[in-house]
This record gives structure tokens, C-alpha cells and sequence, in this order.
């Protein structure tokens, strides 16, 4: 052969050595041949790429660290505001930097504080109904025998309007952030439970399952373990989406009275410039841009995660 | 080393057709290189890979999954997925260069019309929502420009040509209505509607039983030869080769290593990889000894490939497959090989024993060991075991009174077809199906239906499953050390972390995989490597009876003699007792001691391996038998299908029992025909 003379040059290795026997290295044969490649390094990677995702994700995060940071610069207190109906509807300025509301209070004090509650409260109330979700969801799907009982209780809330639901709740027991979020998650949780429930049956007579069974694990193990990381982004997708629908929730809510207005939400501020913004537009236009960025952020930043989440675009 | 192999040409085993084509290539594919992005990654799928395909043949493409042959095939059709692409090469078909096109329209001219394509899966392949003769229609329409009657009258005639009875009644039906081997038919019928010059049949058996397969491997025969077709099989069933190819081409890591008539390769092999294909086989294993198995997995595609593909796993490589690719060696004008032990300076090597056991045609011999007759304990025994699914007038009776025992230290076998209860039987036994009736008793403790809670601990620690797709069988999401330790956490069966890390360690061993790997997650394995997971991790809890289901015919052929060799070692070594569920007779045969045949819910017959493959005697039974694909080109086409009717039974005054007509050899019948039985039996 031709090329015989070439190799025997590169690995003076003898013709006779050439074409003796090789040593057998079992870690050789044994050696994986499957590439080394990571679920969630590859969603990381593909999430990077939506610019716009997260550009507004750091300016939501920006936006929430300024919410803290805006009381300390601020002129003025919240919890100290005086009614001055002299200063009523004062335009921005340098005194008031959003301007007066229509009792003449710092609106920029306000405003901060209330994007603050309507966050907390959007993230609380999210994480709340989708954790309920998530558990009453598996084992809606994974237990046979509980089945009939959850799909019965999902009929009976989910037919009550869910309106006329807040406003008894509201009337006879109480406006306050607590009750309201407790309400808002009492009914919020059946969206998420009927589709995780969907997903589990997926993934409920996967042999992998049989496999625990005969092992003889115990249930809970089986729906943290088995069912519950072939969830996961599902259930952050869930929750990207659930925020600015929980704002915008509140937002109705607040507009139909249905809010305790001692303490203001993004909801609340926006309810009483309804009366006043086409003389004062900077009272409905200031809270509504800031709902906006909350609400694109979170519906952009899903819905990329969801793109990454999916194997097919791991390319 | 061609000269006995031409003396077999010579003798008639091969018809003429191959040898007066060899002239003149259909299609000619030279060098071609496939490329595939995943992940960021290049993949080189098919690395200068050369065939002519001869006008009248039918040529074989055998190799693992991963080697390319799919891909190879797909290439003649334009059919590659979106990120893969021929970068170099010829494909020659019609004086054009297949390799060269580019747009849809280019394809649209040769794929279906000229070459059309049968896939594995005829679940996937039909639209649902559409009659069957609507779907033959269409295809008639588009290639041949017929319409209305008469394209309806042309439909009609192609259910009738590929064998689908009252196909003026079946013209009319949804694919739900058919079963698998007819949709694969139909599936056909669609792929002839216009009259391709080569028919590509890729893995068109893998997901039919075997006698389905038989019949479906006839009609393709039958096909070529009234229609003058061209055929390109892709297999990895070296039965399916034997039986119907006329030329066979053995791909490995994207190349073709071997190609030759089908003799010159199954009697004649020169690769090395050929050998240990040809080797692994079970039919070829002699039971009591281990099989010859490969070693490792098939290599990474993403890496660079140095020198021969194979020699990592070769234990007789020489130092120049490391450093040099082999040429292609001309062994005879019809048989080529690549491989440096084809160089005359390369020292020679015989070939192994199971290449000489084939050509001697002795394999339909027992090849077994006396079996001691120790006195037998039972330990599984199931008593008039009845199990069904679903209620009121849907109830299916999957298991229908079914009764056998399982003594310690045997291997006993479930035999029977998909959709048989063969895997409800075993997982009744595991308790995961409930029994309308009947019991299970496990050291002659009652464990079916309510049990008490220490003999319920007791009974999962014993008693372990081994499944049968390794790819659905481990938690992807979780890492092989929680896997494998997930029954010890259950059981707190160790006393400390270091305890628990040992006995990982010691099960991974066990099943000849590195320590190390208990850190990694499933998707880093192969297909049998995984599956040597899923036996570790029935074996940590040290069980006495393990039932395995299927486990290797998700396997590939290379690594199933590994899987296999590996459940015998571990029988020995920590003296289990197996229930093995199996569709495959060559397997069966070379693992059990003790078999049992199951059609439709109920055991028909039940005996030794070696009586029971010498006087098989229920028609199913020998039905079965014929079926099974053997590796002997010879002894496979002199081959007669028998069928299996259930009708031909006459139940209705003289009812059937469940009959010992020989010491140890159990059949299911009627007094008339026990009578014939016993008759063959003394004869």
C-alpha cells in the first residue's frame, strides 16, 4: 500500500508491528457515545437569545429594586400624607415629581409604594395557586382512586361565577389583602391542577413508574421525584404567565370596589383616576405604563422560557 | 477464503438474476457523506459510503441502530430530516445525480415514482382520519392520473394484489379497523400505486409478530417478482436477511464494512464485525455457555473516527486499525470487505467457531447440556389465574385460567404474540395487576389480593422486574445513583451514606459498568448499557425471583448477547429464578429451561425447552416455530410457513382440558385431539 510507508513514518511503528495484534481496552469499548448534554444548560442558552425577554426582565428587576429606593428619595412619607386641598391636582413638578392625586397627596410616594404591594401581591398570589395547583393537579392524575373526587370539586368551583364568588367573599368577610389573595388562589389553583393532571397522565404508566411500584415507593416519593421534574417548565411557564394576569386581576377587582383602600395597589390608584384623568391624565397614564411593563415583561420572559423549554429547538 | 462460498453459488443457493444484473448498477451511490447538525454539534451520520444497487435484486442494508442504514437510504429519496444534508459523493440513478438535487421539485420526480419507501411503524404511517381507499386513491390520482371509478376500480385492485381479503368491503374502512400486519400491507399498496422501480423497505417487520412478519416478507417477494421491483431492505434482523436477500450489505459507524452475495457473507464472512454479528445470535449459542458478545457500544459520531470504526471493540484489532482506515478488499467480483486482515501481510485468522456452526447447517440440532434433575421447590406457583381489564360489556379478558409453577433456580419462559397476556400475566405475578380470580403463592404463602404488611415488604425485596424498553424504563431526570439506589431508600437497606454509595458501586459492577457512571444521568447511555442500569437496579435489593420482560428485544443485535450472557452470570451468581416474557424462539430457546406457550390469554402448551422444540405439538405452537427467522440462508428459504386458525378447533361438544401427555409436557385440547397428539408424540 502506498499510504504504508506514510504511517510507518509518522508512528515508527515497523510493518511487522503494523499488523500485530492490538491490546483489548475494555474502558474503550465501554466508552459512552452519547454527547454530554444538559436539559437545562441547553433552555439557559436558548433563553439568552430572546433579547427583548431579558432586557425587560432586568428592567422588571430594576423596576422592583426602585420601588425600595424610591420611598428613601422620595419628599415624601406614605404613611404620612396629608390631604391638602389647596395642593389638589398639582401638575409633576419639582415640589410633587408624579404630582397630586385629587386630595392633593404626593402621588410619587404612591405610586412606588403601590407598585410595590401589587407585585408582592401578584408574586404571592401566583406562587400560591400554582404550588395548589401543582400538588392537587398530581395527584389528580396519578391516583385512580381520587380522580372522581377532584374532577367533581373542579366542576362545582369552576361553574361559579368566579365575579359574584369575590364580591360575597369581599361583603361578608373582608377586603383585606389577606382574604383577597386567599380568595383570588381558592379559585385560581383550577387552571393549573387540570393542566398539570393532563401532563401526569403522560407520564403516569411510563415504565419508569412501574419500575418505583415494584420497588415499593412510597407515593409522595414517587410525585416528587418521578412526576414532578418532567413538570417544571410547565410549572415556571404557568407561573411567568399567572403574574400579570393576578395584576390584572387585582387591577378589576380594586375597579369594582372589591380592595381595601387604606393601603394602594396599582389597582387601587387606577380605580380613582378613572373619575379625573381626562382633565389630569398623569394620574391614570403614570400607574397604567407601569402595569404595562409588568404585564409585557412577564408575557415575553414566558413565553421565550417556553420556546427554550422545548427539546425540539435545542438544536 | 471466497471458494466455498462460490462453490455455494455455484450449487444453486443463489438464483442467477444477481450475477447476470451485476453488470449494469439501477443505482450507484459513490463516497457519499451525510452530515447532521444536533445540538451545535456536527455529526457525521455517513462517512464515505459506497453500493451499487443491481436492476432485479434484493439487497439487504444490515446494521445497529445509529449506523447510518436509515439515514443511507433516505438519501436515494431526499427524505433527510431538516439538519442533515448530503455534503459529498454521488448518488447515480437514471444518468442524474440524485446528490446533486436541491429543491422539492427535483425530488417530486424520482420519490414515489420512481423510488418509493416503506416505513417501520404502520401505526404512523396511515392517516387515522381517512378511509383506507380514499389514502390509495390519492396516490393513484397523483402518479398515475387516473380518476373517479376508474381510480376507485384501481384501489380495489391494489388491496386485492397485496393480499387484504374483501377488499371491496375494506376499500371503505378507517385504519382502526385493520390490525398491524394489514395496515403494513396497505402501506404497501400505497407505495406500488405507482409503480416504483426500487422499493425501500425500512425495518417493515420490526413491529409485527412473527408470523405477521413471515407473510408480510412473502408478499414483498411476490411483489418483486411479478412487477420486475428492485428491493432495498433495512434490517438489523439477520432472520429477515437470510430469508429474502439476495446480496447483503453490513453497515457499521456509517460505512459499509461488508458487502457480498447473501451466502458469501452469512458462510463466507471476512469483517470482523460480520463475525460478531453473525456470532451474537442466539440460535448460534450453545445453552449452559456464554454467547459470543461485542464488547462496548458503537462509537461517538460526533468524534473524529481514527482508523477502522470497529476496533475499539475488536478484541483481535490490529495496531493499524487504530491509526489507519481499512480499503475496501475485493474477496471475490461479487464480495467485498474492509478490513486489514484482508492485507496479505496481516496475519491470518480463523474464523470463529459460530461462523463454522453455521455453515455445517447443524443448528436446528440441540445444542444443549443435560440439565441435572435435582428435586425441585416451588417458588412462584400460579393457580387458575384470571385477569381482566375494564367492566360491563367492554371487560377484556386478558389472562384466562391460567396455572404453572416456577421452581427455584429455573429459568421458565412466557412465549406467545403481542397482545397474547404474556406481560399481564408477569405483572399480576409483581402485583401491579389485580386478579379477577385465581392465586399467587410465593414460597407457598398466598400473596395476590389482601396480604399483611411485613409479608408485603418481604414479597417486593424478592420479587423484581426487569423491562423492556430501556429508554421508558429509567427516570431521566434522575441521576443512575438514585435509580439504582431507590429501592435501598425505600427499604432503608443500608446503615450509612458510604453503606448505600458501596452497594451502588457493587451493582454497577455487577452488571459491567464503570463506577464512576453513578453520577451521570440516563441520556449519557446506550440503549444496552441503560438496560444494564435497570438490572442493577433490580439486583441491589437482592431478590431470589426476578421477572424479565422482553429484555433485550428493544436491544440491538450486537448488544443483545451481552444482555443476555449477563442475566445466565447473574442466574448463577446469586442463584435467581426467572420468569422470562418473550415473542422471540431463538432467545427463548437458548435461556430457558422451561417454556410456555401462550396464545389469547391462555397456555396452550408447556414443556421443556429442548421436548418442546423437538415435538412441539398444538398447531400455534408449530405455527410459531415456522415462523422463527433462522440465520441459515439455506434452511430459511426451503423453509414452509405453517398457519395458525384458531377455528380449526371443534370445541363445541368434546370441551378442551389442560392435559399432561408426557411426563413434564403439558398441551391444551379435546379428547380427539390429545388422541392425535399422543399419536405424533409415539410415533
Amino acid at each position: 500500500m502506498m499510504a504504508a510507508a506514510n504511517i510507518k513514518a509518522r508512528t515508527g511503528m515497523s510493518e511487522k508491528q503494523l499488523f500485530d495484534f492490538a491490546a483489548f481496552r475494555f474502558q474503550d469499548a465501554e466508552r459512552t457515545g452519547y454527547s454530554e448534554y444538559s436539559y437545562w444548560k441547553s433552555v439557559w442558552r436558548n433563553f439568552v437569545k430572546k433579547k427583548s425577554a431579558v432586557i425587560m426582565l432586568g428592567v422588571f428587576v430594576v423596576l422592583f429594586i426602585f420601588t425600595f429606593v424610591a420611598a428613601a428619595i422620595g419628599k415624601y412619607d406614605v404613611n404620612n400624607l396629608r390631604i391638602v386641598d389647596s395642593l389638589m391636582f398639582t401638575r409633576p413638578g419639582g415640589e410633587f415629581w408624579f404630582g397630586t392625586d385629587n386630595l392633593g397627596r404626593d402621588y410619587w410616594a404612591q405610586v412606588w409604594h403601590a407598585t410595590r404591594t401589587s407585585i408582592i401581591l401578584a408574586v404571592s398570589v401566583s406562587a400560591g395557586q400554582i404550588l395548589l395547583g401543582v400538588i392537587i393537579g398530581m395527584m389528580w392524575g396519578y391516583v385512580r382512586k381520587l380522580d372522581r373526587l377532584f374532577t367533581e370539586l373542579y366542576n362545582l368551583i369552576d361553574n361559579i361565577p368566579t365575579i359574584i364568588y369575590m364580591t360575597l367573599i369581599a361583603l361578608m368577610i373582608g377586603k383585606s389583602y389577606f382574604i383577597m389573595a386567599c380568595a383570588i388562589i381558592g379559585f385560581g389553583w383550577l387552571a393549573t391542577a387540570r393542566n398539570v393532571r393532563n401532563l401526569v397522565f403522560m407520564y403516569r404508566d411510563r415504565e419508569y413508574n412501574l419500575a418505583s411500584r415494584c420497588l415499593g415507593t412510597k407515593l409522595w416519593r414517587i410525585l416528587t421525584k418521578n412526576i414532578l421534574p418532567y413538570l417544571i417548565s410547565v410549572i415556571i411557564l404557568r407561573l411567568a404567565l399567572a403574574i400579570p394576569g393576578t395584576i390584572a386581576y387585582e387591577t378589576t377587582l380594586a375597579y369594582l370596589g372589591l380592595m381595601d383602600i387604606s393601603t394602594p395597589s396599582l389597582g387601587i390608584l387606577l380605580r380613582n383616576a378613572r373619575s379625573f384623568f381626562l382633565d389630569y391624565p398623569y394620574l391614570l397614564v403614570i400607574p397604567a405604563s407601569i402595569v404595562s411593563v409588568i404585564t409585557v415583561t412577564f408575557y415575553l420572559v414566558g413565553n421565550a422560557f417556553s420556546d427554550a423549554c422545548d427539546p425540539r429547538n435545542h438544536v | 477464503m471466497s471458494s466455498e462460498a462460490a462453490a455455494r453459488i455455484d450449487g444453486g443457493a443463489i438464483d442467477s438474476r444477481a450475477r447476470q444484473a451485476a453488470a449494469q448498477p439501477i443505482l450507484s451511490a459513490r463516497d457519499v457523506e451525510v452530515d447532521f447538525t444536533l445540538r451545535g454539534q456536527r455529526l457525521k451520520a455517513i462517512r464515505r459510503c459506497s453500493l451499487d444497487v443491481y436492476e432485479g435484486e434484493t439487497l439487504a442494508i444490515v446494521g445497529e441502530s445509529g449506523s447510518g442504514k436509515s439515514v443511507f437510504a433516505k438519501c436515494f429519496l431526499g427524505m433527510l430530516d431538516k439538519n442533515g444534508a448530503v455534503t459529498g459523493g454521488t448518488i447515480m440513478y437514471g444518468g442524474r445525480d440524485l446528490a446533486k438535487f436541491t429543491t422539492e421539485r427535483e425530488w417530486r420526480s424520482i420519490r414515489g415514482k420512481k423510488i418509493a419507501m416503506v416505513t417501520q411503524d404502520p401505526m404512523t404511517s396511515l392517516n387515522p382520519l381517512k378511509k383506507i381507499g380514499a389514502q390509495i386513491r390519492e396516490a393513484i390520482e397523483l402518479h398515475q392520473g387516473l380518476h373517479g371509478s376508474r381510480a376507485r376500480h384501481e384501489a380495489v385492485r391494489m388491496l386485492d394484489m397485496v393480499g387484504i381479503p374483501d377488499p371491496e368491503r375494506r376499500y371503505g374502512q378507517y385504519p382502526h379497523e385493520f390490525s398491524g400486519g394489514m395496515r403494513q400491507r396497505v402501506v404497501i399498496a400505497i407505495a406500488m400505486a405507482c409503480r416504483p422501480q426500487i422499493l425501500i423497505c425500512d425495518e417493515p417487520t420490526t413491529a409485527l409478530d412473527v408470523t405477521i412478519q413471515a407473510q408480510i416478507l412473502q408478499l414483498v417477494n411476490a411483489l418483486r417478482r411479478d412487477h420486475g421491483m428492485t428491493i432495498i431492505y433495512i434490517t438489523h434482523d439477520l432472520g429477515v436477511v437470510a430469508k429474502v436477500a439476495d446480496r447483503v450489505a453490513v453497515m457499521y459507524a456509517g460505512q459499509v464494512v461488508e458487502v457480498g452475495l447473501t451466502a458469501e457473507v452469512f458462510f463466507g464472512a471476512d469483517h470482523p464485525y460480520t463475525w460478531a454479528l453473525l456470532g451474537a445470535l442466539p440460535q448460534l449459542g450453545v445453552r449452559g455457555k456464554g454467547l459470543p458478545a461485542i464488547d462496548g457500544t458503537p462509537p461517538n459520531l460526533f468524534n473524529k473516527i481514527i482508523g477502522d470504526s470497529f476496533a475499539p471493540r475488536n478484541r483481535k484489532a490490529l495496531n493499524i486499525d487504530f491509526i489507519e482506515e481499512p480499503p475496501m478488499f475485493r474477496v471475490s467480483p461479487t464480495h467485498q470487505a474492509k478490513t486489514w486482515l484482508l492485507d496479505p501481510r496481516a496475519p491470518k485468522l480463523e474464523r470463529p467457531d459460530s461462523i463454522r456452526r453455521l455453515q455445517s447447517a447443524s443448528i436446528d440440532q440441540p445444542t444443549a447440556e443435560a440439565t441435572g434433575s435435582a428435586p425441585r421447590e416451588p417458588l412462584v406457583e400460579v393457580k387458575d389465574m384470571r385477569v381482566a381489564f375494564g367492566s360491563g360489556r367492554k371487560r377484556f379478558v386478558a389472562v384466562n385460567d391460567v396455572s404453572f409453577t416456577v421452581y427455584r433456580g429455573e429459568t421458565f419462559s412466557l412465549v406467545g404474540e403481542s397482545g397474547s397476556g404474556k406481560t399481564t400475566i408477569g405483572r399480576a405475578i409483581l402485583r401491579v395487576n389485580p386478579l379477577a380470580n385465581g392465586e399467587v403463592l410465593f414460597k407457598n404463602r398466598r400473596i395476590s389480593g389482601k396480604i399483611d404488611k411485613a409479608l408485603d415488604l418481604e414479597v417486593i425485596r424478592s420479587m423484581q422486574m426487569i423491562f423492556q424498553d430501556p429508554m421508558a424504563s429509567l427516570n431521566e431526570r434522575a441521576k443512575v445513583d438514585y435509580i439504582i439506589s431507590e429501592g435501598l431508600l425505600n427499604h432503608r437497606l443500608y446503615g450509612d451514606e458510604a453503606e448505600r454509595e458501596a452497594k451502588v458501586r457493587k451493582a454497577l459492577e455487577e452488571v459491567g459498568l464503570l463506577p464512576e457512571f453513578s453520577s451521570r444521568f440516563p441520556h449519557e447511555f446506550s440503549g444496552g448499557q441503560r438496560q444494564r442500569i435497570g438490572i442493577a437496579r433490580a439486583l441491589v435489593m437482592e431478590p431470589e425471583f426476578i421477572v424479565a420482560d422482553e429484555p433485550i428485544s428493544a436491544l440491538d443485535v450486537s448488544i443483545r448477547a451481552q444482555a443476555l450472557n449477563l442475566l445466565n452470570d447473574l442466574k448463577r451468581s446469586h442463584n435467581l429464578t426467572y420468569l422470562f416474557i418473550a415473542h422471540d424462539l431463538s432467545v427463548v430457546r437458548f435461556i430457558s429451561d422451561r417454556i410456555a406457550v401462550i396464545h389469547k390469554g391462555r397456555i396452550v402448551e408447556m414443556a421443556e425447552t429442548e421436548e418442546l422444540f423437538r415435538h412441539p405439538l398444538h398447531p400455534y405452537t408449530r405455527a410459531l416455530f415456522s415462523a422463527a427467522p433462522s440465520p441459515n440462508p439455506d434452511i430459511e428459504r426451503g423453509k414452509r410457513l405453517l398457519a395458525y386458525d384458531p377455528a380449526m378447533h371443534d370445541y363445541s361438544s368434546d370441551k378442551p382440558v389442560w392435559n399432561e401427555i408426557a411426563p413434564g409436557h403439558f398441551v391444551y385440547g379435546n379428547q380427539r385431539e390429545l388422541d392425535g397428539y399422543a399419536r405424533a408424540l409415539g410415533a
